[in-house]
């Protein structure tokens, strides 16, 4: 392609963003008052430190997958692939959907991440300059971290306690004061909502659905999950000797 | 009078998930190299998700179903690692046999 072309499609991008950061605001506040009725269910009813929360996310996610298509180095890439991944479960997190977010930090930053580096070490050339800090002072440093990082991680952990079922006691509580002379038959059906509600984005909720109406989605992805396996493995794995060969030849 | 700045609303969500996938089309046309190429697909498919779980938690109080969002955005999720895990074995396949994987260069099927 052409390199003026390139630069002006590079400049195009940058203003687009630019006008999103600019225009964003006023773009949700037009869509606000064309919505009038619509909007009151749309609104989130957040404090000020949510919508600063909110702001710095965005500006992680799209910081980061800037840098992903903009690095020249891969392995630099992924490094902020991860981030982005990072800040898209914090907004997953914003959106009441908690356990997507673990999902999204256990599969993509996880899992998908850790594929792409290893492709990446298979076709790269080694590095010249590899980062481990030699010699004993650096690892024993790196094991005092690390263990101190245990240490926190674990008396954080020592603290949790089972605090759902007591969650869904108040809501059951809350239920009743607000139901007290309400129809006996409609109180009910109002009262496992407002239970329900505070189970919205739970690893229970999610499962209890893709279990009951979802079941069969569910398995439709597990066979296209093995066929994907045994897809890969058919692909990757040398078909001729001359692929072996040219693989021993390679340095 | 609302700030646009301070409450939040759907839109909000929305307008960044699709600045998100023009980020991942800008990628997809722009690099040559077969990696950056389905990270890019990558994050399009974080987009389509963000765009998603918006919908799912904008309307959770009017309808009852609202896990129907989430349950798909799972569903997408396990679709994205398969599309991952297939096509770098296929990246793979391509520098075995041409050692690059540029994709303007790989012209086999053209004419």
């Amino acid at each position: 392609m052409n390199q003026v072309v390139v630069r002006w499609l590079w400049v195009s991008i940058a203003a687009a963003l630019v006008v999103f950061f600019v225009a964003a605001p006023g773009l949700a506040l037009a869509a606000e008052h064309s919505a009038q009725a619509e909007v009151s269910a749309h609104t989130f009813k957040n404090s000020k430190a949510v919508a600063f929360l909110f702001w710095f996310l965005a500006a992680g996610t799209l910081g980061g997958s800037i840098f992903v298509i903009t690095r020249r180095n891969m392995v630099t890439a992924v490094m902020g692939m991860v981030a982005t991944f990072f800040a898209i479960a914090g907004l997953f997190l914003m959106l009441y959907a908690s356990f997507l977010a673990v999902m999204q930090v256990l599969v993509y930053a996880g899992a998908i991440m850790v594929l792409f580096v290893f492709v990446i070490m298979i076709l790269n050339r080694p590095e010249d300059e590899p980062w481990a800090i030699h010699g004993l002072l650096g690892k024993g440093m790196a094991a005092i971290g690390l263990l101190y990082l245990f240490k926190r991680l674990a008396s954080i952990l020592w603290q949790v306690k089972d605090t759902h079922g007591l969650v869904v006691e108040k809501a059951q509580l809350a239920a009743d004061v607000v139901l007290n002379h309400a129809d006996p038959g409609v109180a009910a059906g109002t009262k496992e909502l407002i239970t329900r509600s505070y189970q919205f984005g739970s690893v229970e909720g999610v499962g209890y659905t893709l279990f009951s109406n979802y079941l069969f989605p569910f398995e439709a992805v597990s066979i296209v999950l093995l066929v994907a396996v045994v897809g890969a493995i058919a692909i990757a794995r040398p078909l001729h000797k001359e692929a072996e060969m040219a693989d021993q030849e390679a340095p | 009078m609302t700030s646009a700045f301070y409450d939040l609303t759907v839109s909000h969500f929305l307008i960044l998930a699709a600045a998100l996938f023009m980020i991942g089309v800008a990628g997809v046309l722009l690099r040559r190299n077969a990696i950056i190429v389905m990270m890019s697909i990558e994050l399009m498919l974080n987009a389509a998700n963000i765009t998603i779980l918006a919908f799912s938690r904008g309307f959770a109080g009017e309808h009852r179903a609202a896990f129907q969002g989430q349950t798909f955005a799972l569903i997408v999720i396990a679709i994205a690692a398969a599309e991952a895990a297939v096509g770098l074995a296929i990246v793979v396949t391509v520098f075995r046999s041409r050692r690059h994987s540029d994709i303007d260069r790989l012209t086999l099927l053209k004419n």
